[in-house]
């Protein structure tokens, strides 16, 4: 019954919270280009958010501009909740599959994207007696994409409502236990880095010597 | 002849070299023991201009304190009186007839000074009775008669004398306040330190130990209260405490460790008379400087929304000389006529000036470091200020150091003043010289916005304010800079959307008439 483009599909998404993606799961549909695109464009909003937010609302620290910080919010975040996602769906019965849920995923976080843009540009034209449109805008745009994310991930495995909601606050831990063991990872990783330059140093200095 | 012309040439090259080496040393000792700086608004610290020089030091002998111990000048005291300052703990400069007065106190003695340090008079007592340790001194023309009062918080004495200057330049006791016999003051000492009076003559004395304000005597001698009681710094601990004194039975409370207020250590009153405390207690940051009206309301209050910052914002930077950690412990204010203030922190031995509303001017002084230098401090006691002079005590160096406004202060002050009037345009000559000769000056900016502003130069206005980091100044300026941009382009904003509306009519109509066909697949 629906024949739409990929870009429509989104937009059938976006605008049918209560079935669309019941009937994006159904038609088998979903493109991983798009949701990629989706992706580097939430990167994208952070940035122009950080950096091109009118004067008078930037309350950023603007005098050094470091893109890591951003980069991490936005798409590690993005692969840490999907892939926590997933890691936790499939023990809890879930049916989406990885794919899915990436796609799934990215398709809710377009309102969040758009509204952030939205505000944006808001901000360069309203003074702060007018700052409430911003704040309404960015609600609208957050609160959407919750709402998104919700049917997003209850058609993706299926699940009741409230087992939907538990999966996700569950997902929320994951993404922490995820992102601990990553630092702690990482410092391992330079631990083992510096013993080995050191050594390294240490025999270069013998050979010299 | 040549071997001559050569020797010539020889003395004339040394004559050189010494007389270039002599103006190298001259230009090495005019610097200051310090770098200049300032905060920027992230409130990190940054290279500025010395607003301020170090113009001489004046120590016991330079005011002329010889003379106590010669028997024919008349203030002859006796052949081994003390010449020297000691432990001077408090300096104070009488407006009206511009003369100093010096609470010498480790010698229990005051000395009073014309303006440039030369003796006028020594008082060791009051009608006969000695002082003890005299930490305090306040001078001010009493309104009901045409006397000169002091004020003098005796501290070992227990009391604070009243005197008025009499035509023989000799103290005589107006009143004598003591320990206050009533059941408010729990203290058992009195010991105050610090004495100030406003215009009716009410006295405030801070007391040692006492951290329920200021002692207020009123005019006749009563005890009327205590003024203007500092705030318990809210930290993790106290909210602990607070907590726990839910749960624990009497006993255990009253072994606990009481949350008081710390005790403010100096005060200052202006001509409005608004009494302006420092607390000395090292980093807080509660109540750290407060302006107090007439009902000991403070004014300068963080928790009424504003951002006051006094002293050093963030630990020691920028300090080249010890290159430490301090703890910032604020222990003297002062306020001129114009409304200019200095506070000196003690710790680090820098004088803060700000102007009435509180926006940091200038930074200078500093503690000493291992060598003994010229307008670094031991233990800086006391800050004064006459004129655009400041000047500084030392109770361990004992010595006064004077410090003059280098051409960039100046013409600081003279902006300053004229920005806090709101004389914006006025100011601009005075903010031009200061950004020639400091361009990171945050105040310059945001002094030329406001000029800019009132000139309804909205587009200068927000450049000078993005410069200055001052949003609610731009927000200001963009409101108007809005509305004259929408006015300005009103006609081609109404042809942009007119134009706009018309095409997708026109486009609606083509597709009814089936002119242009959209695939209900391409539809999105």
């Amino acid at each position: 019954m629906y024949e739409y483009s990929t870009i429509g599909w989104l937009k059938h998404c976006i605008f049918h919270p209560v079935e669309g993606f019941e009937d994006l799961r159904w038609k088998k549909k979903g493109s991983i280009p798009v949701s990629i695109t989706i992706v580097v464009f939430l990167f994208i909003a952070m940035v122009v958010d950080h950096q091109l937010t009118g004067f008078a609302y930037n309350e950023n620290y603007v005098k050094v501009f470091n893109v890591v910080p951003l980069l991490v919010q936005s798409v590690v975040y993005f692969i840490t909740w999907v892939v926590g996602n997933w890691a936790l769906c499939t023990l809890l019965d879930g049916e989406g599959t990885f794919k899915k849920i990436f796609i799934y995923s990215a398709y809710a976080l377009v309102p969040y994207i758009v509204c952030t843009f939205i505000a944006v540009i808001l901000s360069n034209v309203l003074i702060k007696d007018e700052s409430i449109w911003i704040t309404a805008v960015q609600w609208i745009g957050l609160g959407w994409s919750v709402i998104l994310m919700i049917q997003a991930m209850r058609a993706a495995h299926q699940y009741s409502f409230l087992k939907t909601l538990a999966s996700m606050v569950g997902t929320l831990i994951v993404m922490l236990l995820i992102l601990f063991l990553a630092v702690l990872l990482i410092s391992l990783f330079q631990q083992l880095y510096v013993f080995i330059y050191q050594i390294y140093t240490e025999i270069l200095y013998r050979i010299r010597g | 002849m040549s071997a001559i012309r050569k020797k010539i040439k020889r003395i004339l090259t040394l004559a050189l070299t010494a007389s270039l080496c002599s103006v190298m040393t001259i230009t090495a000792l005019a610097d200051e023991p310090y770098n200049s700086y300032s905060y920027d608004s992230w409130e990190e610290p940054i290279p500025s201009q010395s607003a301020y020089r170090i113009s001489k030091t004046i120590t016991g002998e330079e005011i002329g304190l010889t003379q106590l111990r010669d028997p024919s000048s008349p203030f002859f005291v006796s052949e081994d009186a003390v010449v020297t300052l000691s432990g001077a703990k408090d300096l104070f400069c009488d407006d009206d007839s511009r003369e100093f007065w010096i609470a010498d106190t480790g010698n229990n003695r005051i000395i009073r000074t014309n303006e440039d340090f030369k003796l006028l008079g020594v008082y060791y007592d009051v009608d006969g009775s000695t002082f003890n340790e005299p930490m305090g001194l306040y001078v001010k023309n009493s309104i009901y008669s045409a006397d000169k009062m002091v004020y003098i918080a005796d501290n070992k004495n227990s009391r604070v004398v009243k005197a008025k200057l009499t035509t023989d330049n000799k103290l005589s006791m107006v009143l004598e306040y003591t320990k206050p016999e009533e059941a408010l003051y729990t203290q058992s000492t009195f010991n105050p330190s610090k004495v100030i009076a406003d215009n009716a003559e009410n006295v405030y004395a801070v007391v040692t130990s006492v951290n329920t304000g200021a002692v207020q005597f009123s005019r006749d001698g009563s005890f009327t209260g205590f003024y203007g009681a500092n705030r318990v710094e809210v930290t993790a601990k106290v909210i602990a405490q607070t907590l726990w004194r839910k749960i624990a039975s009497n006993d255990q409370i009253s072994a606990m460790e009481r949350n008081v207020p710390a005790e403010y250590n100096n005060f200052d009153i202006d001509s409005d008379g608004f009494i302006y405390t420092v607390t000395e207690k090292g980093n807080t940051s509660t109540d750290a400087v407060k302006k107090l009206n007439s009902a000991g309301y403070n004014i300068w209050d963080n928790n009424a929304g504003n951002e006051y910052k006094f002293g050093d914002i963030t630990d020691a930077v920028w300090d080249s000389v010890s290159n430490k950690k301090h703890n910032k412990m604020l222990t003297d204010i002062v306020v001129d006529k114009t409304g200019r203030m200095n506070v000196l922190d003690f710790e680090t031995g820098r004088v803060f000036q700000y102007d009435k509303n509180a926006n940091l001017i200038c930074i200078f002084g500093t503690k000493n470091s291992t060598a003994d230098q010229r307008g670094s401090f031991s233990q800086p006691n006391a800050v004064e200020t006459l004129g655009e002079n400041v000047y500084v005590i030392d109770g361990a160096k004992n010595d006064i150091t004077v410090f003059t406004t280098t051409t960039f202060g100046q013409q600081v002050h003279k902006a300053v003043v004229l920005y806090d009037e709101g004389k914006y345009t006025d100011a601009v000559p005075y903010w031009n010289n200061v950004m020639d000769r400091d361009g990171l000056y945050t105040l310059g900016y945001i002094g030329l916005g406001k000029a800019s502003l009132n000139q309804e130069k909205y587009n200068d206005a927000l450049d000078y304010f993005k410069l200055a980091y001052d949003r609610d100044d731009y927000d200001k300026a963009f409101k108007y800079a809005r509305q004259d941009f929408l006015r300005d382009h009103f006609v081609a904003i109404i042809i942009i959307i007119a134009v706009l509306v018309v095409l997708l009519i026109v486009r609606k109509v083509l597709i009814n008439k089936g002119i242009i066909v959209i695939h209900e697949r391409e539809r999105i």
